[in-house]
């Protein structure tokens, strides 16, 4: 990559490496470097949480011309710390006839999952945790532990309706999953690599959305669908379709185990709503068009980390828009889209791009 | 950071949950009684067990999921060198799809891809 | 600190094992089975093998533990606890499994194992794509496509089994 004006956070991470190499033994330097990361991580993924929540409930109140939460804070803004609180303090409630070993045991299945996966994003430039060389297949790799937490939890209820629940996740979201490793496999026909700091470097000149043609169009479609099927929102969202399952998987579940479902899920979101970002969207590249200097230049003073994460704002509407938008699918309709469209289409899509790739008419 | 980061990971999820858990040990009431313990189904008694046997429609799911993971695996180190492996990659790839989409088909036909 | 490390997960493995086989609940042992095939996966990425672990992950974490949970569920009674097995079966499994030990430690010790050094970085993927991919020398682009064939011997397996067991009831 050559020589660019965006801000670059690794000196500053370097910094801190030497620093604490310098006045620890290596031992020590390594532990506190973790613990650092592990802190920023932690209150990272509360943080986006809090927030996502706050504006879940903002787009849902605006969507039904509601005004959403209002009283705690300005603008309701307090609304989702007050709501955590009130979790943290609600009695531990475990069913007389649950395993209880099962039912405490999915949450931490659940949340360890979404950890290894956002441990692995490029939030910036020289900001990236853990830059491994199977990137894409990494992340896709370690959400698709996250599955089991809800099997369980749901199971270990011994409850009907989170049992169904569980059931209906757990077939939505392995066979959801196949679709959203395909279509990002056809960006990677294109970049011929997993490791998404090479997905970012290559592209430098374009957008992959943009280089791509059609095929990353339709890729890009089908892992729109396919990720707000894996984050189980809707119109997706029949394994926790109020009306007929109370809560779905985790209706047993109250309190503070609630809360760690409640995390698990959007931090998923979060990483499903970056990797689209990064792999179609450019990561936390500017936004260029073509030789126009000028314009480039202009959009080289918003730093990289306000571009990621606008990208991923973006990404996190459109699918917050799907819910308010479409009806929600039956159990069937939801396998037939999967089985009998988007695989079939993506595998068609795979074999377009590789012609595509194989001709040279990508830019 | 190299490998190691994925322990650093798992050690997060389990501190942030079990610290959850924790602090919220600390700060509920802790008043159990029979009726909060019941299933938290619909008002009524709950009747029997849930843990009941279940439709095959979720294991042939289950199972197609499976194969065409197995399938996914193969197709990865594929799309990371079909660019510069070029034409062979591109034949190859639809022998494999061609006979993957017969297998896809047959599931068709035989209706396994129906939810009844 | 590797060497803690993986003293660590070979312990994970082998309690988790154990516990597999002993478990009298059925989803316990595939919830243990579930950490067994993680800490394998650790194992991999300990070793920069970085495709196979997740390879390791996808398919049998994320694929085999959730079909094994799956096919759980079809089952009559899986609140029942199995009845613990009688003193001379445990007895008779317990010597078998002594025996099966015993060859592979006899098997371990008796290979010339080579020391080797762990390359620098991690494996590349892309070394594994070109060797999939090339019909020479070394090449594996047979067993490539022939994969496909078993997958599909598989698929059609698996419909027959299943369709044939709904039809009957």
């Amino acid at each position: 990559m050559e020589e660019s004006g965006y801000f670059d956070f690794s000196p500053i991470v370097n910094n801190i490496h030497e620093s604490l190499a310098a006045s620890f033994s290596p031992g020590w330097a390594m532990a506190i470097a973790w613990a650092l990361i592990g802190i920023t991580l932690i209150l990272f993924a509360a943080l986006s949480v809090i927030i996502l929540v706050y504006v879940e409930r903002k787009v849902a109140a605006f969507f039904q011309v509601r005004l959403g939460p209002m009283r705690v804070g300005p603008w309701g803004l307090l609304q989702t710390v007050a709501d955590f609180i009130k979790l943290l303090m609600k009695e531990h409630i475990t069913s007389r006839n649950a395993d209880k070993f099962l039912f405490n045991l999915a949450p931490f299945i659940i949340v360890t999952a979404a950890f290894l996966g956002l441990g692995a994003i490029p939030f910036a430039l020289g900001l990236h945790i853990f830059d491994i060389n199977i990137g894409l297949f990494y992340i896709t790799a370690v959400s698709s532990v996250g599955v089991l937490g809800i099997l369980l939890g749901g199971w270990a209820g011994n409850n009907k309706y989170s049992l169904i629940g569980a059931l209906r996740s757990g077939a939505q979201i392995v066979s959801y999953e196949l679709s959203i490793t395909l279509s990002l496999l056809a960006v990677v026909v294109l970049a011929g690599s997993l490791q998404l700091s090479e997905i970012i470097a290559s592209q430098e000149n374009g957008w992959w959305i943009f280089k791509g043609h059609i095929s990353a169009w339709i890729a890009f479609v089908i892992f729109m669908i396919a990720g707000t099927a894996e984050t189980n929102r809707g119109p997706f969202d029949l394994a926790e379709a109020e009306s007929e399952l109370t809560a779905g998987f985790h209706t047993e579940y109250s309190g503070i185990k609630f809360a760690m479902f409640f995390l698990a899920e959007y931090l998923s979101l979060f990483i499903i709503a970056s990797v689209g970002a990064t792999v179609f969207f450019g990561g936390w590249l500017p936004f260029h068009i073509g030789t126009w200097q000028a314009f480039n230049h202009i959009m080289d003073y918003i730093p990289p980390i306000v571009w990621f994460f606008g990208k991923v704002a973006g990404i996190i509407g459109i699918i917050m828009w799907f819910k308010w938008t479409f009806p929600r699918l039956r159990i069937d309709q939801l396998l037939i889209l999967e089985w009998k469209y988007l695989l079939p289409i993506n595998l068609f899509n795979l074999i377009l791009v590789s012609f595509i790739a194989l001709m040279g008419w990508y830019f | 950071m190299g490998n190691e980061a994925i322990i650093l990971f798992i050690i997060l999820g389990l501190v942030l949950v079990g610290g959850a858990f924790a602090m919220s040990y600390l700060v509920s009431p802790k008043n159990v009684t029979p009726l909060k313990e019941e299933t938290y189904e619909c008002g009524i008694e709950t009747m029997g067990s849930s843990w009941i046997q279940f439709k095959v429609g979720y294991y042939l799911f289950a199972m197609l999921f499976l194969i065409f993971d197995v399938e996914t695996i193969f197709i990865v180190p594929w799309a990371v060198v079909m660019k510069k492996v070029g034409l062979v990659a591109f034949i190859e790839i639809l022998i494999f799809f061609l006979i993957l989409g017969l297998g896809l088909l047959y599931a068709w036909k035989k209706r396994a891809l129906r939810w009844e | 600190m590797e060497r803690i490390l993986f003293y660590l997960i070979a312990a994970v493995i082998i309690v988790f094992s154990v516990l597999t086989v002993t478990s009298r609940r059925i989803l316990r042992a595939a919830v243990y089975l579930l950490f067994v095939l993680m800490a394998t996966a650790g194992f991999y990425f300990m070793l920069n093998y970085n495709f196979l672990g997740a390879v390791q992950l996808t398919v049998y974490s994320g694929g085999i533990v959730v079909l094994i949970v799956f096919a759980v569920l079809l089952t009559a009674h899986m609140d029942h606890k199995l009845d613990p097995p009688d003193r001379l079966k445990a007895l008779a499994v317990g010597l078998l499994s002594l025996f099966g030990m015993g060859i592979t430690l006899y098997a371990l010790r008796s290979f010339p194992w080579a020391v080797t050094a762990l390359p620098e970085g991690a494996y590349d993927i892309e070394a594994i794509g070109m060797r999939l991919l090339s019909y020479g020398d070394k090449g594996y682009v047979l067993p490539f496509e022939v994969i496909s064939v078993l997958l599909l011997a598989a698929m059609v397996a698996a419909i027959i089994i299943a369709k044939k067991s709904t039809s009957n009831d």
